[in-house]
């Protein structure tokens, strides 16, 4: 039987919450071999998620993405119902968005507000419904919010709460539309399940029935790791053609989910992140979507337009679009490829990304695209939502070897130093990975960052991250001086056995 | 704790760290945060953490970026090993996973003891945690410490942690003169504790004392192994470690004094250092001549500073809404030292009921102004910024939430100094002894200073 992602699938919005990855796309958390390898085995359906003896920690449903980022939606109250901890990497909250100056499109007022429910001792043995109701009326009366969240925690959901029973209760008494997410952090073992939870809240109750055709609005959904500078870059291009961009959730007011369904097309930064919110729009609503590409580099930048143009009957515009940025992109991308090129002569410099599972489909196509080589990538998790997109990936530039790992530091270092890549790009998942004699930046920036430097999306975008890592290639004192100066997290047989994944519980994979 | 144990439950809901209800934005982490980020800060022990998944990702954002936006170190952050639990385990217990993760990371990551720290899963699920260390008694060192997150905050961790050192690691051991141990620093949660515990161990070394700091010595876990050796224990806040002092005191039979907080500029520094030379001994012509010559220094450099604050902002009013470590320190360095004017102090760490009307006092009693304070306990960032409104202040001294709208909302100018402290790296600073007063100084004046 074919394990390929059944394109039928329907959401189910009657359901409390979505499927976990693992069921929806047979999601796995290990992996290790090339990338056909990997097609025929997700194909053969032989991916499952695995046990490690030795395991680090690395996220969860809900505090990988969501408790980093939720808190930034304007207008609305979240609550995280569960001990104080769960919520502590909300505390950037009010700080997350405010280095934005207003020059650039930041508002200057907003409010951004969230509570725990601040779980106990007698909570967790007499239940803890009654406070979440009470938590409810408070942030009513306090903030007067459109929308009020509520995510569950690991205790929340073993202690058995009824959030929805709470939810249907309390809801007639509040004005504000109460979204419960489902995202307590033992459900699943891949923190994508984390995305499709939230997506499914919002479908569920929030995006409004459309009341009017939006032809000239798309909807992008863009996360932690793509900037402001990107935002700016996509509005620039599709405001050209006379369209309007609806990104959502981060930072984004409440009306901006309402409108969702009224959009012309939903279009992808993150392909997986996007999944579950596209196909429910088109279920529901009918709003047309596509997955691939995402607009990094020129290339995909160009197929990225097309793809709105075609969804929004601006065809000819956006190829005039394409040939008019063309001309002033595309010889700056060229300046940055002879600079690769002189630099390492007849070879090719190696590049090792950790990526997660949509930069695996927009990285390695633009790492191709400047000349750079990835003979590896590592990813966070993978599932087989991507299957024919990585197919197609590995018809376009070949075959790598891809390193499925949700994060495992000792794993990322393993590969990092056997593999000896010319430039690690490094996220602030991978521990100590950093510490090398050769180059080492940064495969995004994290937050609202708003300098153009840090740009990755669209040609202002391309041609940003060829200098950045141009520049790159120009700095080693720092990783140098710490491997040389402070110590390893590992014992040295670690590096010296050659398996990455030692301490899989069963037999690794072939 | 299993949900079966009610009783001893319901005994233990009182007088917790974590007030009652719901609040927004508290400025402190779970009590599995506390424990994890005081381990982390003791070189050579590795946490474990029988957890979620999650749980160590979460407090790499929320404890220790938010602490000083400081990263994990060689096992902290990602690099730190979990048992990450999930459905199966919830099901079926962790205590195989936990095993699995002791036996792994000793073969793996180097470290002289492993700290298992248990969160709430482990508990609600009633893993016998205990047994599974039992079995490796005598092969593989470890702590046990149960800190499931709905126990307490950041603060009741680091209680938690050395509580299960106390009762698990430390034997008896001859008293050593002149050898003190100092707590009532909370690792990542007192934003400044590197600079604050080096500060201390040189301002005692001053003296001729020789202090155990613990936290930020390479060979930490032997540290912690010689607590029992010190002639008396050194207590840097109103509450913090008051409950580790007191066992210490029950087992070991060593002494405590307490301070309210970790001493700020000359005044609470020749207090502090009077007041251990006197119990410990020290001849009063040792500390007198070292607060004698620190203080004269201290105070000629004060002079640098008198045009900028006389010329442009003089006795002016400020608030402060941190930590109880940092509000008396800092109010009183800043009322006693610089002229400036309490207007209202608001206290995020929710130190337990018993302790609250000695911090009152502490504050209120030495000023050496005839302004009284507005005081308040309050862990909720919304009801603290809305206490904020309207008033004289024109210094703002907190966390980071506040600093993006001190300006524009209170029109204030905003010093961070307390959790979370996003904004402002903190790698060995503080604001500790003389020169930590002149550090206070800068920073304050740094927010207006100009051409004059």
């Amino acid at each position: 039987m074919s394990e390929e992602y059944d394109p039928d699938y329907k959401i189910d919005l009657e359901k409390a919450t979505c499927p976990n990855r693992e069921q929806r796309a047979k999601g796995t958390n290990v992996y290790y071999g090339k990338a056909t390898e990997l097609i025929k085995d997700a194909r053969a359906g032989n991916l499952k998620c695995k046990d490690r003896n030795f395991q680090q920690t690395s996220g969860c449903v809900l505090n990988f993405y969501l408790t980093v980022r939720v808190a930034t939606i304007r207008d609305a109250a979240i609550i995280f119902h569960g001990p104080v901890g769960c919520s502590s990497s909300s505390l950037g909250y009010r700080e997350l968005f405010r280095g934005i100056p207003t020059e650039l499109g930041r508002p200057e007022h907003y409010e951004l507000n969230w509570i725990t429910t601040n779980l106990q001792q007698k909570d967790v043995v007499y239940g803890a419904s009654e406070k979440l109701k009470r938590a409810v009326l408070e942030a009513q009366k306090r903030y007067d919010p459109k929308a009020i969240f509520i995510l569950t925690t690991c205790t929340s959901g073993v202690i058995g709460e009824d959030i929805e029973g709470a939810v249907a209760e309390i809801q007639p008494e509040v004005k504000a539309t109460i979204v419960p997410i489902h995202c307590e952090g033992v459900r699943s073992r891949l923190v994508q399940t984390g995305y499709d939870a939230f997506w499914h809240g919002v479908l569920k109750y929030l995006v409004k029935k459309p009341e009017k055709e939006q032809k000239d609005l798309v909807n992008v959904a863009s996360m932690l790791s793509y900037t402001w500078q990107d935002r700016l870059e996509i509005k620039r291009l599709l405001n050209k053609v006379g369209l309007r961009v609806n990104f959502v959730p981060e930072f984004a007011t409440v009306e901006q989910f309402e409108q969702l369904g009224e959009a012309a097309v939903t279009a992808p930064l993150c392909p997986t992140y996007t999944d579950y919110i596209s196909r429910g729009l088109e279920q529901e609503y009918g709003v047309p979507f596509f997955l691939y590409p995402p607009p990094t580099g020129i290339r995909n930048t160009d197929e990225w337009l097309r793809k709105i143009g075609k969804y929004t009957d601006k065809e000819e515009e956006i190829e005039a679009l394409i040939e008019e940025e063309h001309k002033v992109w595309s010889p700056k991308l060229e300046a940055i490829k002879d600079e690769f090129k002189k630099l390492k002569g007849d070879g090719e410099i190696e590049v090792l990304g950790a990526l997660g599972q949509g930069r695996l489909l927009s990285q390695l196509p633009y790492f191709d695209e400047l000349g750079l080589k990835s003979s590896a990538a590592l990813t966070q998790d993978f599932d087989n939502l991507i299957l024919e997109d990585l197919e197609r990936l590995v018809n376009d530039i070949g075959d790598v070897d891809v390193l499925v790992n949700t994060f495992q530091a000792a794993e990322q270092a393993h590969v990092t130093r056997t593999r000896d890549p010319d430039i690690t790009l490094t996220c602030p998942f991978q521990g100590g990975a950093y510490k090398r004699e050769k180059n080492v930046t940064r495969i995004h920036s994290l937050r609202a960052d708003p300098d153009p430097w840090s740009a990755q999306s669209g040609y202002a975008g391309a041609v940003a991250f060829g200098n950045f890592l141009l520049q790159s290639l120009d700095s080693t004192s720092f990783q140098k001086n710490l491997k040389r100066k402070t110590s390893d997290s590992y014992k040295e047989w670690w590096y010296e056995q050659p398996n990455p994944l030692h301490y899989l519980k069963e037999e690794t994979f072939k | 704790m299993s949900i079966k144990e009610e009783k001893k439950v319901e005994e233990e809901v009182f007088d917790n760290t974590l007030g009652t209800e719901f609040v927004e934005a508290p400025k402190y982490s779970c009590a599995l945060a506390g424990a994890y980020a005081t381990t982390l800060g003791i070189y050579g022990l590795v946490p474990l953490l029988h957890a979620g998944l999650g749980c160590g990702l979460g407090q790499l954002f929320g404890q220790l970026y938010a602490g000083g936006q400081n990263a994990g170190g060689p096992v902290g952050g990602t690099s730190t090993p979990t048992t990450g639990l999930v459905e199966e385990h919830v099901i079926f217990g962790g205590e195989d996973k936990l095993r699995r993760l002791i036996e792994s990371s000793a073969e793996l990551m180097e470290g002289d003891a492993f700290a298992v720290i248990s969160g709430c899963i482990p508990s609600l699920i009633g893993d016998d945690v205990e047994a599974v260390i039992r079995d490796f008694e005598g092969k593989v060192p470890l702590i046990n410490i149960n800190a499931p997150g709905f126990s307490g905050s950041s603060y009741e961790g680091y209680e938690l942690f050395f509580e299960a050192v106390i009762d698990q690691i430390l034997e008896p051991l001859p008293k050593e003169k002149g050898l003190v141990n100092v707590f009532g620093i909370v690792p990542y949660q007192h934003i400044f504790w590197k600079g604050e515990v080096d500060a201390v161990k040189k301002l005692l070394d001053s003296i001729g004392l020789k202090a155990n700091v613990i936290f930020t010595e390479f060979n930490g876990f032997e540290k912690l192994k010689e607590i029992p050796k010190a002639e008396y224990n050194i207590i840097l806040s109103s509450w913090n470690g008051h409950r580790i002092a007191k066992k210490l005191e029950k087992k070991f039979d060593t002494p405590f004094i307490t301070f309210p907080s970790v001493p700020v500029g000359p005044k609470q520094t020749n207090n502090f250092l009077r007041t251990v030379g006197e119990k410990l001994d020290v001849p009063t012509e040792v500390v007198e001549k070292f607060i004698d010559n620190e203080e004269r220094k201290a105070y000629r450099f004060f002079e640098y500073a008198g045009d900028a604050i006389i010329l442009v902002r003089p006795h002016s009013y400020f608030a402060v809404v941190a930590d109880t470590n940092a509000v008396i320190n800092i109010t009183q360095f800043l009322a006693n030292e610089v002229g400036y004017l309490p207007d209202i102090i608001q206290i995020t760490d929710n130190p337990p009921e018993e302790y609250r009307d000695a911090i009152i006092k502490e504050i209120t009693d030495k000023l050496e102004t005839p302004v009284k304070p507005d005081i308040f306990f309050e862990n909720d960032s919304h009801l603290a910024r809305e206490k904020l409104r309207d008033r004289p202040f024109q210094f703002l001294f907190s966390s980071s939430l506040e600093a993006p709208t001190a300006m524009s909302e209170l029109g204030a100018l905003h010093i961070t100094v307390g959790f979370p402290s996003y904004n402002r790296v903190i790698l060995g600073d503080s604001y500790t002894g003389y020169a930590g007063g002149l550090r206070l100084m800068e920073d304050f004046i740094s927010t207006y200073a100009g051409p004059l």
